[in-house]
């Protein structure tokens, strides 16, 4: 036997251990208990924050929720990957013909808002219209003390500096809410990018969801992006204040997002469920409203193996107390008629 | 390589008229399977691919390789501006990577005094060691910052002319950054090899070169970098290789901007790699899928080349070198 | 050498001060090479070890991750459901690649005719390059589309990245193996299976440990082959592997991208560990090889 055999059979026995010991682990988990019961859903980083509200209240290890974006949302449900999916941008009709009958159910509403990172230009401070933001898109506004701008701001320093632009790179329900607020109110976006979770961007940098594009503004003196309520506030960056068509330069708060929401107030509501509160027209009853407020919905298959889990947790989501706990993270409560049109949608869900 | 080998295959087989034990036939049939799996493996992970792509295959054709812009929602896709940020980031490194693993390699073989030897070595060695997520977590962190606040606006104020260096990127991030990013991991690939080639020369043809009074220097061009010449570029193509394949550090640090075309490096940018990190798991329409697919065929077509001719390049210097293949 | 390369060492002497100021310039450059070389890879050492040992407590391997990170006031977290997902993980994919691996170079080396084994080798060769995101695609594409992500998905596509590294590993070890040695066991009539198992491969047993350790070290920090395999993910300890686990590697993406410091930190410390670990396993196997290597050409002699 070579000199050095007792080393190498102490290295063997060692890897063995090791090897057995992740196989015993393994063994052990799948065997264990503790898969039964929870619920897996994955798709928007919008309502990210709210699921998590709602989870901690309902039954904290029964929902798991991963904020992949709404376009990884819709793929993973459309193949059957997940128990449920949530988008902030309703199924195309290719989308829902590959979901193959799932349920699109609107379960909370909230807002997309442009943020900036100017030296010297505080929160709340930034004054832009459509056709401004638009144009910064689509790259014919190249930096920040531009004509167009200073018009709409005056009074505020803007410097001199090349401005950055921020868009997200993955498949995104906010990208769907800010390029359908654009394509309605530029027709020039509307005909060169137009409206999806995916579009071909003119120009800027691309982070992935909604933390990627929160953390390049962020770092970036001189940057513009968008991101969803939540994420603006919880990362204090500064949010920009926008035109809507009564004239009112708004920021996004419960009540003009509220205010937006009245566009369904007194309507009926589609069956597919699928409602636009993008740029609210020029009237007295929207003169507050926030032109860039979505809802955004869980799909869930209409025939499921998890057909009771999913129901009773969208029940606890859409009930009067689940919807005033998100209040404080930038959710206004749905409109009753929406409620009662999701309640309707999520009968038709069975096992 | 065992020196048997050039014996040929008698040594290999049963003897003959040998009574065939059936441990021999299980082993042999266990083991044949083992590498016939592995052959089935990689023409199944071929099939699959390309299989994926087919969609977008029969509605792009070969036009989807030269067209720039991806626009799913007008159904316009194209790999253009990807393969050109693929090769200009590979290529980018290559160069810089290249005259740096070599100067470290000859440093290390030839100038090194011992003390130091020991360290730079084992620090090459970690570089090669860590994950590309880390190095991109650096890159966006520290690297990013730093190229963005200092690197970038010297060099754009020097070299501006240059359409190489136009106006710098406000966010760190683009295709300069990736450059680097992917000059640290391809560096201990070729310093590595380059190092045991060198090491590797003989010593009685270096001492005759100096015996006759060349510089040090001379000795090297004249002796050592043709003798390990075909290695060398057998290291560069393998470096090549990881450059074109490595999607996650890339990902992290290029910005995902694939409109359009740019000769300038401190611009965003996008590779093959880093769209399918970033976008495969979110794409929703079939056409959008086949085109990513199509994306992977591309560049497992490009890797699979350079293997091929890294493998060639070995087999050309073995045989011209005298060793046995 | 090519004529012009001789001309190189015949030069007349009085040109003897250029030769040496050129020399003394390729020695500065080189020196500048490899000082600059230095100085970026010690930067970005020195950055992981600095932020990631600031960073490090024992939270981060005893703790999961926050099941509300949007809280306003999250608990303390950590990410060991991500350590002990990797280790899962990487403990299918080891216990997949390893008799398969072996399996492989038995064929090559004992039993594969020299045509099969030039195919063979440079079919190893071009798995061994494939870029880990197309077989993360791949492996999506074969398991996880219609049963959903899983760490078996994950450890799969791993096993796949390291199965080029064992059977190489083991196959140099095989060759090393003098033939002297089969011919005398065949010749004392153990069979031929036999004499493989029980004689060749217990000899070869360091030189496979070593190429599996190696390959280990290298798949820990692969993330791209679990991007679509296993990153749909929960926060709490997982050890379920039908499931998808968290990972360290995937976990570094996502915190990498996050604007909040405090993820950044976390971010390094795992990164930290993750890297010394490779490291340590890295340079323990080494050590082993050449000691092992160098046995057995001892024992050849």
């Amino acid at each position: 036997m070579p000199r050095n055999g007792k080393l190498v059979r102490i290295a063997v026995a060692l890897a063995a251990a090791a090897l057995l010991g992740a196989l015993a682990v393994t063994s052990a988990g799948a065997a264990g208990k503790h898969s039964t019961g929870v619920v897996k859903g994955a798709g928007s980083s919008l309502v990210a924050p709210a699921v998590a509200q709602w989870a901690s209240m309902y039954k904290t290890d029964q929902i798991q929720y991963a904020a992949v974006g709404s376009g990884t949302g819709i793929k993973q449900i459309s193949a059957r990957l997940v128990d449920f999916g949530a988008s902030d941008a309703p199924l195309t009709k290719s989308q829902a013909a590959g979901c193959k009958s799932c349920a699109q159910i609107p379960w909370a509403l909230t807002a997309t808002i442009p943020v900036y990172h100017i030296p010297g230009i505080a929160d709340h401070q930034l004054k832009l219209t459509g056709t401004v933001l638009a144009n910064i898109y689509l790259g014919n506004i190249k930096k920040w003390n531009d004509p167009a701008i200073k018009a709409i701001n005056k009074g505020l320093n803007l410097p001199d500096m090349n401005i950055a632009v921020v868009h997200r790179s993955d498949g995104s329900g906010d990208t769907y809410v800010f390029t359908n607020y654009l394509s309605k109110v530029n027709s020039a976006w509307k005909h060169q990018v137009g409206c999806s979770t995916t579009v071909s961007w003119p120009t800027g940098v691309g982070g992935n969801k909604n933390n990627g594009v929160a953390a390049i503004v962020q770092s970036t003196p001189g940057a513009i992006g968008y991101v969803s309520d939540f994420y603006a506030i919880q990362q204090h960056i500064a949010k920009a204040r926008l035109k809507n068509a009564a004239g009112a330069y708004v920021l996004p708060k419960i009540s003009s997002i509220e205010a937006a929401a009245q566009l369904v107030k007194s309507e009926k509501i589609p069956a597919n469920n699928k409602i636009s509160l993008t740029n609210p027209p020029k009237s007295k009853k929207y003169k507050n409203a926030w032109p860039m407020a979505t809802f955004t919905y869980v799909l869930i298959p209409e025939s499921s193996p998890k057909a009771g889990q999913l129901k009773a947790f969208v029940t606890f989501a859409l009930s009067p107390a689940a919807q005033s706990a998100i209040k404080k993270l930038v959710f206004a409560p749905m409109p009753s008629n929406v409620i009662k049109a999701a309640k309707k949608t999520l009968a038709t869900i069975h096992s | 390589m065992s020196t048997l080998d050039a014996t040929g295959q008698t040594t290999r087989r049963p003897f003959e008229g040998r009574r065939v034990h059936p441990g021999d036939v299980i082993l042999q049939v266990l083991a044949g399977g083992a590498a016939l799996g592995t052959v089935i493996l990689l023409g199944l992970l071929v099939y699959k691919v390309v299989q994926g792509a087919r969609l977008s295959l029969s509605t792009f054709g070969l036009g989807f390789i030269g067209s720039v812009g991806w626009d799913p929602l007008h159904n316009a896709m194209g790999a253009g501006s990807l393969l050109f940020g693929t090769a200009v980031t590979a290529i980018g490194a290559l160069v810089l990577a290249t005259p740096l693993a070599l100067g470290i390699a000859l440093f290390l073989t030839e100038l090194a005094p011992g003390a130091i030897r020991g360290p730079v070595t084992a620090l090459v060695e970690t570089l090669a060691a860590i994950p590309s997520v880390v190095i991109g977590l650096w890159g966006i962190i520290v690297l990013g910052p730093l190229l963005r606040d200092h690197v970038m606006p010297a060099l754009h104020s020097t070299l501006g002319f240059i359409p190489l260096f136009g106006t710098p990127s406000p966010t760190g991030t683009g295709i300069f950054t990736a450059i680097v990013v992917l000059t640290i991991m391809i560096l201990p690939i070729i310093s590595s090899i380059s190092r045991e080639l060198f090491l590797g020369v003989p010593g009685e043809l270096k001492e005759a070169a100096l015996g006759l009074g060349t510089t040090r220097w001379e000795m090297v061009r004249g002796v050592m970098f043709p003798y390990a010449r075909g290695g060398i570029a057998a290291a560069m193509i393998l470096g090549l290789g990881r450059a074109v394949g490595e999607a996650i550090a890339v990902a992290q640090v290029i910005g995902a901007f694939d409109n359009g075309i740019s000769w300038n490096l401190f611009n965003n940018g996008d590779t093959l790699a880093a769209k399918l990190a970033n976008e495969f798991a979110s794409s929703t329409t079939n056409l959008e899928t086949a085109s990513l697919f199509y994306v992977a065929v591309i560049l497992l077509v490009f890797s699979l080349a350079v293997n091929i001719l890294a493998q060639v390049i070995v087999r050309r210097v073995d045989r011209a070198q005298g060793r046995t293949v | 050498m090519s004529a012009a390369d001789a001309s190189v060492l015949q030069r007349p002497n009085d040109r003897l001060w250029r030769r040496r100021a050129v020399n003394r310039g390729m020695e500065i450059l080189a020196w500048t090479a490899a000082a600059l070389a230095v100085a970026l890879l010690g930067l970005l050492v020195w950055s992981v070890a600095k932020r990631g040992a600031s960073a490090l407590n024992l939270d981060l391997i005893t703790k999961s991750q926050a099941t509300n990170e949007f809280a306003l006031h999250p608990p303390p977290q950590g990410l060991a459901n991500a350590f002990i997902g990797t280790f899962i993980i990487v403990g299918i994919a080891t216990a997949m690649a390893l008799p398969f691996g072996i399996l492989v170079a038995i064929y090559v080396n004992e039993f594969a005719p020299k045509a099969i084994k030039n195919f063979l080798s440079p079919s190893l060769d071009i798995l061994n390059g494939i870029p880990a995101i197309v077989i993360g695609i791949f492996v999506f594409g074969l398991i996880v589309v219609g049963h959903g992500q899983s760490g078996i998905a994950g450890a799969f596509a791993l096993a796949i990245l390291m199965l080029p590294l064992v059977a190489r590993a083991t196959i140099e070890v095989l060759a090393l193996v003098p033939d002297s040695l089969r011919e005398a066991s065949l010749g004392l009539g153990v069979p031929r299976w036999r004499t493989t198992i029980g004689i060749v491969l217990p000899q070869t047993i360091g030189g496979i440990l070593t190429g599996t350790v190696l390959a280990v070290a290298r798949v820990a920090g692969e993330t791209a082959p679990l991007l679509f395999t296993t990153s749909i993910v929960g926060t709490a300890i997982n050890t379920n592997p039908t499931q998808a686990l968290q990972s360290v590697p995937v976990a570094i993406f996502e915190l990498s991208e996050s604007p909040t410091p405090a993820d950044h930190s976390r971010a390094w410390a795992a990164a930290l560990v993750l890297l010394l670990f490779i490291l340590v396993t890295s340079l323990t196997a080494r050590w082993f090889a050449t000691r092992s290597r160098q046995k057995i050409r001892r024992a050849s002699r």
